[in-house]
């Protein structure tokens, strides 16, 4: 039994193993609380993604016309496909609005001269809410803030849809 | 808006502007095998049909919960639990109360209802797509909304 064939002592060997073993089970420990906090940078947002609303720029005209889509929506494993919609049309300058249909008072779905009465607006059927064509609120009327504007994109001439964005009261 | 945390605490402030509830009237049973999909499949679709109605006239109704209903049991006893949810929702300042079915049973005891009830002919189509309002159904909520917006 010579010293040289012991170049590991059982004492080192266990301090070894114990150093291994601890650290991976501090590891092990690490993990989840710095994926945690690492979290948000790593979700990608699914929400906020342009999608194709199923409609082409030539069929876009300057009256304001309702075009629904879905968007896929993924909440931890629950996965939903809300339906949104919108209204589009070009304005004078030829530029392409889309709108939300969603009232900025309560929520209803407003529609472009949903009321006979009231030609050249949007007409929200809940409390007689009015909007001119650019989405301004008419005062007077219960909503307090314009209709939210889509983001949009135009890829290849196929409209594109984002997210609404909010807008401030007039 | 429906009957959760969030829309309740906009009702609170905004009572005045809400003056409708829909109430939706499901019958439920599981002892018929022959029934069974077809009892369920009806629950879905009018599930997803209120769904949809509110969404297009949230900001006016309140959507309640579904009123169910053994589908053996007794209307005459049914329309007494019923009538005891309406003197409930008459304590808000509420002015109509629908009741939508597709049971034809209920059609009997209208008259004794303490709110409108709308009675549609059940959509028993396997085209019935629940996860998109799309033809049929978006025809539905389209007319059953020209139809409260009469009582408006």
């Amino acid at each position: 039994m010579s010293d040289k064939k012991h170049q590991v002592t059982r004492r080192q060997f266990l301090n070894y193993t114990l150093t291994g073993v601890g650290g991976f089970m501090a590891a092990g420990l690490l993990v989840s609380p710095i994926r945690m906090a690492i979290d948000p940078v790593l979700k990608e947002s699914s929400s906020g993604d342009l999608v194709n609303v199923g409609i082409s720029v030539d069929e876009i005209t300057d009256v304001p016309q309702r075009v629904d889509w879905t968007v896929e929506q993924v909440d931890g494993w629950y996965k939903s496909e809300p339906s949104r919609s919108a209204w589009v049309y070009k304005d004078e300058n030829g530029e392409i609005v889309a709108l939300s249909p969603i009232c900025t008072h309560l929520g209803c779905v407003v529609s472009w001269e949903g009321s006979e009465e009231h030609p050249n607006r949007f007409y929200c059927p809940c409390h007689d809410g009015l909007y001119e064509k650019d989405g301004t609120n008419v005062p007077g009327t219960p909503p307090l803030t314009p209709l939210a504007v889509y983001e949009q994109e135009v890829r290849d001439g196929i409209l594109f849809l984002g997210n609404p964005i909010d807008r401030k009261g007039a | 808006m429906k009957w959760n945390k969030s829309d309740m605490s906009t009702y609170i402030k905004a009572k005045e502007y809400i003056d409708t509830v829909i109430v939706p009237v499901i019958p439920f049973q599981t002892s018929k095998d022959e029934e069974l999909i077809k009892d369920a499949h009806a629950q879905e679709v009018m599930t997803f049909f209120v769904h949809h109605l509110e969404k297009e006239l949230s900001g006016r109704i309140m959507l309640a919960p579904s009123y169910v209903y053994l589908k053996s049991s007794e209307l005459d006893e049914e329309i007494k639990r019923i009538n005891a949810w309406v003197d409930d929702i008459q304590s808000q300042p509420f002015q109509h109360i629908f009741f939508i079915t597709y049971d034809p049973k209920w059609k009997k005891y209208e008259k004794e209802m303490k709110g409108n009830l709308l009675w549609l002919p059940a959509l028993q189509s396997e085209e019935i797509d629940v996860t998109e309002p799309r033809g049929i159904i978006r025809e539905q909520v389209n007319q059953v909304v020209e139809l409260i917006r009469s009582f408006w």
